[in-house]
Formats: C-alpha cells, structure tokens, sequence
C-alpha cells in the first residue's frame, strides 16, 4: 500500500484541441503504465467518438505510478477531464476529486475562452494549477506571448510556466516532477469511518455499476458492505480497485486514494454521482457536499425514423443514461414524428453526441427535432408557472401573462480584426455587450449577455465562421428573464406541423417565419398537389409560401434492355420516400426539420 | 398493330441488296402471337429469346451526359482501334450464347435484331453483315424481321448506311438529340442540324424501310420555341418514329454499378463536372411542358405515342423495345448488355471492354463476366405491370387486378394518372405518363 504523503490526484484541463490528450498519453509511457505495444493514441478517449471528434466526452481516471528525480516512488492519480463547455460539469466533478490541475494551454493558439472558465473552476476548488505551456515545437509556437497572457490575465508568475511538446515529449518529465513536488499530498484520516464521494460512474453488465470514487475519509476493504448516504442503497462490494487504466483489482483503498468500486447495483439511481460512499457496519454520521445535479439546458425530441423501433429507442436511452447520469428523457409523442422522447441535454454538443451515440452504438436511425431551452410561463390569473420544454406544448396566448427565458454570459476570446463582425452577430442574436479586456496586443476577451435559445441555434458555428475559426467561446447562466416571446407555429397544406414549432422573440417572429417558410419550400419536394407553407402566430399567418404540384417525375431515359437498374432507381426513390415523415397529405424529408437549426445570417 | 408491321417490313426487304443477304433465311412467320400477360407467371417456363441485343461499345468521341459502355478516340479509330479483338469476341459470345440454345428449327427465329451502342455505325457494312448472318446461322433472323442499326448524323460517324441496309439491317435509329445548333454544341454532339437532314435522306435512299431519330428534352438552354423547332424540322424531313428521351443525369457511380463486375463504366471527372452544372439548369416543369408539346406535335404528324418515351407512324413501333416492355425474352451480346429468359432471370455482362474480349477470345473461349439476377414472383408480378403501363396498350384486367398493383392503381386514379383503356385494360393518362415514377413505386413489393 501506498502511503498517504507518496499520493498525488491531479487532473488536466485545457480547451480542446490543446494537447490534453496527447500529454496523458506521454504520461501513461513514461510511468510504464501502457508499454509502447499496446500505446494507441489518446489511450483515455476510449470512446470511437472521442477519438473522431478530438474531444474527450467522459472523465477517464488512471493511476500512474511515478518514480521521482528524489527516488521515491509515487502514485498519482490523472483525470482526464473534456474540454467542452456541454461538460463544464464533468470537469467540476472531477475537479473535486483533486489537490490540484495541469492547465495546458497551446503555444500557438494562447488562452482561450474555456481555459479561462477551466482555471476559475479549478481555482474555485482550491487546486494547486501548474500552467503548461504545449506544443512549443510548432513553427507558430509564441511561449513568450502565452507567458505574459497568462501572468496579465490570470495573474500566473512566469516562473510557474512550464513548457513542453506533448507530442515530441519534451519537458513532460518535468510536469510529472512539478506534480509530484508542487500538488500536496491528500489528507483525511485512513482510520476515520469511511467517506468517499463518487465523481463519476460507468454501467457493466456483470459488475453492476461501477462507481469512481475519491476516499476522503477511512479504508474500504475488498468484501466491505458499503452505504450509498443519500439513496440509502446497500451493497456488499464485488471488487475494489484502481484505474491502470483498465480495472485492477486492490486489496484496499485508504484516505486520499482513487479508485473504483463495483457495487453490483443494478440501477445507477442507487449509486448517483455525488453521492457519498461508506460503510454499512460503521457509517459516518456526516455525508461530503456533493455536487449540483447537472440541469439539462438544451431539450429536443428524439423519435425514431422507423415507428416500430421506439422499444429500442427507450432501452437504448436508459442503457445510454446508465454512463450518462446528465441525459434526462420522458415520452412525448408527436403528429409529425410519431412517437419518442423529449430529451434534455447540457448543451448542443452534448446532444450531438448523444444522438451519434444512439446512432451508432444501437443502431438506431433517429430524427431530432429544433433543440429548445426551457422557458418560465406565468399562467394568466395567479395560476402559478409551468415550466416548458417544448415549444408545441406552449400553453395558449391567453393563458400566459408572461414567458422568461434562461439567459447567458458569453465569454469570447478573439483576434481584435473580428471585434466587429461579433458586435454584429449578438446584436442580431439579442445579446448586449458588457464588456471587453485585451489579453495581450491582438487578443481581447469579450463579454456579453444573451438568450440562451440565441445561443444553442447555430451561434458556434457563425462565431467560427465569422472569425475563421479563431474565436473560442464558453458560457454561463445567469437566470431567466422575461421577454416578449411569442410561438411561431409552420403549417404545411393547412396543418401545424407540431415538430417546427418555435418560440421567438416578437419583434423577430415575421422575418423568421418567412426565411423558415422559404427554406422549406426548397426542402419539401414536390407533392402531387400545390402545397401552401404558412407560418402564423396564433391565427395570424405573418409569411406564406407555396410548393408548386408535381408535373413531372417519369424515367424517360433510354435505359435499353436494363430493366434492373430502372426498377432499382424506382426501389430507391420509394426508399428516400419511406424515410420521410407524413403529415397530413404531405410527406416531409428529415431535413426539413433540421432547417430550423440553420440560420442565414452571413458573416 | 404488329401484323401492320411485319406486313410493311416484309414488304421492305424487296430491295435485293437486302434479299441477297438474307438470301438463306427461312421464310417464318416473324411474330409469334404474345404470350398472355395475365399467364400466372410462375407457370411460365423458360423460353427461346425473340429479340437480340447486340452493344458496340465505340463512339468518335464521348458525349458528357451518357453512360451507356462506350470507347472512344483511340479505341475507335486509327492502328490502334479496338474494334477488330471486340468483333472477335463478339462472335464467340454468340457461339456460346446460341450453344445453349435448341437449333432454330427446333424454335423460332428471332423478330429483331438490334445493334446499340456506342455508335454501331462506326462499323463497316461487311463487319455488320458478317454479324448478321452469323446471328442468323446460330439463332435464326425470321423473315420480316426488325434489324436496327444506331448511327450517328455526324458525316464521320453515320458510315455507309446503304451498305448497312444492304447487310440486312431494315431500320435506322438517328442519334440526332436535337436540331438546335447551340443545343448540340451544349451537348458534345459532333454533328449539325443540317448532319441529321442529310443522314435521314441518305438512309432513305439507301433503303431503309423504317427510320427513327432519337431527341433529348429539358436540355440545358432549351426552350418551348426551340423544342418545337427541333420536333418541326424532324417532321418535316420525314420520319416513321421519334425517341423523345428527358435528358437524365444519373450517377451511374452512386448506383453502385460501375465496380469492377459492373455493367457501366465509371463516370469521368469532366462528365461528373459537366453533369453537375447541366443538372442545376434543368426543370422538371419546363420538362413536363416540352414532353407534352412533342405528345401533340407528333400526333398532329401521325406519330402516336405508344411508350412513354417513344411516337410511331402506325406500323413503325420498334418491335424490339417492345419485347422489353411486354415481358418477352431477349438475348444480349457485347459488353454491358442485358437479357431477360422471359421467366424471372435477368443478366448482364461486365462494363470492361478488355475483359470481355480477354475470356471470349481465350482458348477455349468463355463467357465475360457479368451478373444476373433471379426475380422473385412478387417483384415480376410488379415488374410486369409497371413495363406494361409504359405502353399505350396498358395492362389486361388480370394484372390490373394484382392485389398489389390494384391498390397503386387506385391511388392512380384518385390522382388522375390512370384511366380505362376498354376491355378492363387500365393505361396512363398524359399526366399518368409525366407522373408514373409516382406510380410505379408503389407496385414494387
């Protein structure tokens, strides 16, 4: 066993793309933790998608063991935090679990906006930060100017910078040296009743759920039966053990250590994250503070494309919530989509995700309706608030005295040419400015307050394009408000087509309303009858397009004796046709209802 | 309608150039009497093909919107042409092709023979006769029958199309596409509007008997003005048959048909390109006008529609499409060609003109790759009805009646696609004509 002072619990954090991944993955080499045989790269982003995306989804944990230049041996416990804004929750967690935090920032790319939100969590948890200055060996590397960003901006010292090359190993030795030297060991009495908090956990078919904790307090035995204090759910351990990075089973785990335990409890709401751990013959009197259930901010319905798979649809979203305790889901059903689940999410890259994951892991063929955040509607005559998700479920005018909607600061940290081009852009979106920092000659971070329903709808993306892509941004809520928002309702052929509902700001409802109505006109084909596109609020129809009737569609080519290839061109168009959905007369394609998330703002 | 025709090409091949070629021929009766479609198909039992497709896979040069199997430049003309190994092997695949079929007086000649490419006229007259009495030997030409030759208009392309006909060919089938000089050149055509005039008067002399020209609509550019010039000067020089095909951008990539075993020929980049620009000026509502004023301007002339895509003087239907359309068997030689047992086996050989010639031209020689496909009885009961509504004639009641295609048909009607031909026959309306993609999917299993 490893005694409480050789103990280190450090995390990484950075914004994506800075290197996180690729430094944890020198670690794992340098501690022998994977032998170069078995190195793939970005070892912790296990997940198909992580690796594609470049992105770490999950919090991946793993014990290193670490000889120092003062030839002790060390054991450091590394989470592997993601880099997202979706999963600033995530990092939190994990922050919590730690005594401090390697900032990894690029040389090239300097502070962005998630490294700034990433340092005043770590900083809010009281960690020891150990700024790293990576991939110095880029010809754009600039350390001197990341330097004096971050001693101006963030008030770190110079001489606390370390600077390496994740990818050619350049001083990544010395980050594990300053890990060991300048993160103090965790504290907590080995002898003390137990207490662990669980900061994340995993679902296994023959383990049960395993949960990922961080002993306070206390020793966990192998065969312990162990206490989960706020579900109140007993268990007797399968396994106890640590993250190499695989599963392996320990003895013991004391005070400070991190490790998992397989609690063979079938139901993750047993054994939530944030939960405290202890022992059922000796439990302690006081759980640790957990955490702050994550609050979904983006809903969207998920349906299937095929009706009949919505079995599949239910059990793959509660397999999916078993490792994703943040995805919250209930049925809905609508006309245009049948039946399926209002889903809410931590953000739209969460969602994303979820929905590939669906996709891909339970092939599934799945159609998501317009994201949607949730919204405070005061009932007419004291009736009190109700809370909606759904713009279609939107109670009728005269029963709303007032709707508030979440707003958030906007965090942005950009090249100074693009100051203006993102003036425009929150303008357009409803935003106000508030503020503005120069981080050093060219970089300035930008401040400001917008609709969150602005933010989630395409906003990253002409934020990205309007500044070629060097922009970064991240977010925060700060409540609701109440705003003049009103439902814009699409009816195709005369019937509201519940699935393009949207709620709007009044003042932008007509000129929305007619791009959505323009851009459906081009995405629904042609049907065998003129079909009128309207978009109305309440009975007022504020833009109206129409889809002129079918006149031609005949294969009128000289295909000679090939029969086969005219019955398989006829075999497809049936197909493209069984993916759309029905309403009404009209069949509508999938991406008509994605025209919804598209915008046509030009930079 | 068929006896009208066998009479008049019977009649034709009085001129003794085509007698002498034919010379050996039995005198058969050309068209054997349908089979009934409304037959349960699964009783049906293999037959003897009535038709012959034969595909010459060479043009002068390669017109960007066509993806039938085709070489062009060197591989057309020239020392280094390719044309003398694909005859070779064109006639061991009809060795092999008739080795396994019952001696022709055993079974019925064929009613038609059609050479199709590429630019079948790129041949010399004796290479055509010398695949027409080898096609006569081994499967039987009947007396009377439809032999089709394609030609270009081009004056390097139309070759000799009296020594064609002297060869026993008995029709002609112009690629003329269109007699707009801005819409050829828009094309990749070679030739002009004058080409096609001379080409059909050429034809004429030489003694064909029946001649048919091929037009694109919905071209890019075109106009009704335009389209209706092109039909005007068509008639005016005389024709007994029009082809009025919509000009299709397929992506014969896409359709997963062009891999190695493929029966097309992968789309080169500068067609890909030219394809892409020429799809985005195309309009399905100038298409369905332009098709509805060819429908009336050919039937002011005598032409009467009688497939969706094909008008004929009443005697002058290309007997050989017809075996297509009504389910008949057909046999097929060269690369990329198709056939049909006329009971639920389909088969194509490969695109690749060097394979095809490399088995063929092996010792002992062998069958090119290619693929088949056996139909299943729902998809023929489906196939049949909807080949059958491409034709004026329409579908008997007993199909009709399928439960399958009476359900389409019903929806057909409530949209006014389908009407009562008479005797229970159901056929397409005019707008059924310009919708029936609509319609036929939905009698696919």
């Amino acid at each position: 066993m490893i005694p409480q002072d050789h103990l280190r619990n450090f995390c990484i954090i950075a914004h994506v793309d800075h290197g996180k991944s690729t430094l944890a993955d020198r670690f794992l080499e340098l501690t022998h933790t994977i032998d170069a045989r078995q190195m793939t790269s970005q070892v912790l982003d296990s997940m198909d998608l992580e690796r594609e995306h470049g992105i770490t989804i999950k919090a991946r944990a793993v014990r290193l063991h670490y000889t120092a230049d003062d030839g002790e041996t060390y054991a450091l416990n590394l989470i592997d935090t993601p880099g997202h804004v979706d999963f600033t929750y995530e990092v939190s967690r994990s922050l919590q679990a730690c005594e401090g935090a390697i900032l990894v920032i690029d040389a090239a790319q300097g502070i962005e906006a998630q490294t700034l939100a990433n340092v005043y969590l770590a900083l809010e948890h009281d960690l020891v930060v150990i700024p790293v200055i990576n991939k110095i060996d880029l010809p754009s590397a600039q350390p001197e100017v990341v330097i004096e960003e971050l001693e101006n901006v963030l008030a770190i010292p110079h001489e606390e910078v370390l600077l390496a090359s994740a990818k050619e190993g350049t001083g990544v030795p010395e980050v594990l040296e300053a890990v060991v030297q300048r993160i103090p060991a965790p504290k907590g009495d080995p002898d003390a009743p137990v207490r662990g908090l669980i900061f994340d956990s995993h679902y296994d078919a023959y383990k049960g759920v395993v949960a990922y904790v961080r002993l306070a307090e206390g020793t966990l035995h192998a065969h312990d039966s162990v206490r989960l204090m706020a579900s109140g759910a007993e268990s007797e351990l399968l396994e106890l053990g640590v993250f190499r990075p695989q599963l392996v089973p320990v003895e013991t785990l004391s005070a400070g250590e991190v490790g998992y335990v397989a609690t063979g409890l079938k139901s993750v709401r047993d054994c939530q994250v944030g939960d405290t751990l202890t022992s059922a013959e000796h439990p302690a009197p006081q759980p640790l503070p957990g955490y702050k259930s994550a609050q979904p901010l983006v809903f969207a319905g998920i349906y299937p494309i095929n009706g009949p798979d919505y079995p599949l649809l239910r059990d793959a979203l509660e397999k999916l919530h078993l490792n994703d305790a943040s995805i919250t889901f209930e049925p809905e059903s609508s006309v245009a989509l049948g039946f399926g689940f209002r889903c809410g999410f931590l953000g739209l890259l969460h969602m994303e995700i979820v929905q590939e994951r669906l996709e891909r892991e339970f092939d599934l063929e799945l159609i998501a309706s317009a994201p949607s955040v949730e919204y405070l509607v005061t009932l007419t005559n004291g009736r009190g608030q109700v809370r909606v998700d759904n713009p279609a479920e939107l109670p009728s005018p005269g029963d709303v005295e007032e709707i508030a909607e979440p707003w958030v600061r906007v965090k942005i940290v950009t090249p100074n040419t693009y100051i203006g081009t993102l003036m425009e852009l929150t303008k357009l979106r409803r935003g106000t400015f508030e503020s503005m920092e120069y981080l050093d000659q060219q970089r300035v971070l930008m401040q400001f307050e917008l609709p969150l329903a602005e933010v989630i709808v395409d906003f990253y993306d002409q934020l990205k394009s309007r500044t070629q892509g060097y922009a970064s941004m991240d977010y925060e809520e700060i409540g609701y408000r109440p705003e003049r928002l009103v439902k814009l309702e699409i009816l195709v052929n005369g019937e509201p087509v519940d699935a393009l509902s949207m709620i709007v700001h009044r003042e932008d409802a007509q000129a929305q309303g007619r791009q959505l109505a323009e851009r459906l006109k081009k995405l629904i084909p042609r049907q065998m009858f003129e079909v009128p596109i309207q978009a109305a609020i309440g009975s007022t129809v504020v833009a109206r397009e129409t889809i002129g009737a079918m006149r031609k569609n005949v294969l009128a080519k000289c295909y000679g004796g090939d029969i086969t290839r005219k019955r398989k061109l006829l075999e497809k168009q049936r197909e493209g046709k069984q993916r759309m959905k029905r309403v009404g007369q009209v069949e509508i394609p999938q991406e008509a209802f994605l025209a919804i998330l598209r915008t046509d703002e030009q930079p | 309608m068929a006896g009208e025709a066998t009479a008049r090409l019977r009649s034709s091949r009085g001129n003794d150039a085509g007698q002498a070629a034919i010379g050996a021929r039995r005198a058969t009766e050309a068209a054997s009497p349908r089979e009934p479609a409304a037959r349960c198909i699964a009783e049906r039992t293999p037959r003897p093909p009535v038709a012959l497709y034969v595909h010459v896979p060479f043009c002068v040069s390669i017109c960007p919107y066509c993806d039938f199997v085709v070489h062009a430049g060197r591989a057309a003309r020239g020392p280094g042409a390719r044309i003398e190994p694909f005859l070779a092997a064109l006639h061991a695949e009809l060795d092999l092709r008739a080795d396994a079929l019952a001696a022709p007086p055993a079974r019925s000649p064929l009613r038609s023979v059609y050479l199709g490419g590429g630019t079948p006229s790129l041949l010399a007259p004796r290479d055509v006769a010398a695949i027409l009495d080898h096609v006569d030997r081994r499967f039987g030409i009947a007396a009377g029958a439809e032999v089709t030759l394609e030609a270009n208009p081009g004056p390097d392309e139309r070759g000799d199309l009296a020594g064609f006909a002297a060869g026993g060919v008995t029709r002609i089938s112009l690629g003329a596409q269109t007699m707009d000089a801005a819409e050829l050149r828009r094309l990749g055509r070679r030739h002009s509007p004058q080409d096609v005039l001379v080409a059909i008067g050429v034809a004429r002399r030489g003694g064909l008997a029946s001649v048919s020209v091929d037009l694109l609509y919905d071209v890019p550019g075109q106009t009704r003005a335009s389209w209706r010039g092109t039909l005007r000067a068509i008639l005016d020089a005389g024709v007994d048959h029009v082809s009025a095909y919509a000009l299709t951008l397929d992506d014969p990539d896409a359709e997963g048909i062009t891999g190695p075993a493929g029966d097309h020929l992968p789309t080169r980049p500068g067609a890909r390109a030219w394809r892409d620009r020429a799809r985005a000026e195309q309009d399905d509502d100038r298409a369905a006008d332009l098709y509805a004023d060819a429908d009336g301007l050919l039937a002011e002339a005598g032409l009467r529609w009688y497939e969706l895509s094909n008008w004929a003087r009443p005697g002058h239907e290309s007997r050989h499409n017809l075996a297509y359309w009504r389910h008949e068997p057909y046999q097929a030689a060269g690369p990329g060609a198709h056939a049909f047992d006329g009971v639920a086996t389909r088969r194509w050989n490969a695109a690749r003109l060097d394979r095809y010639v490399a088995a063929l031209t092996a010792t002992p020689p062998a069958l090119p790759p290619g693929g088949v496909e056996r139909l299943d009885h729902e998809t023929l009961e489906a196939e049949e009805a909807i080949l059958g509504l491409r034709l004026r004639e329409g579908i008997e009641a007993a199909v009709a009646a399928r439960p399958a295609v009476a359900e389409a048909l019903r929806w057909g009607s409530a949209h006014g696609l389908v009407e009562d031909a008479g005797d229970g026959r159901v056929a397409l309306t005019l707008r059924g004509r310009l919708l029936s993609n609509e319609l036929f999917e939905r009698m696919l299993p």
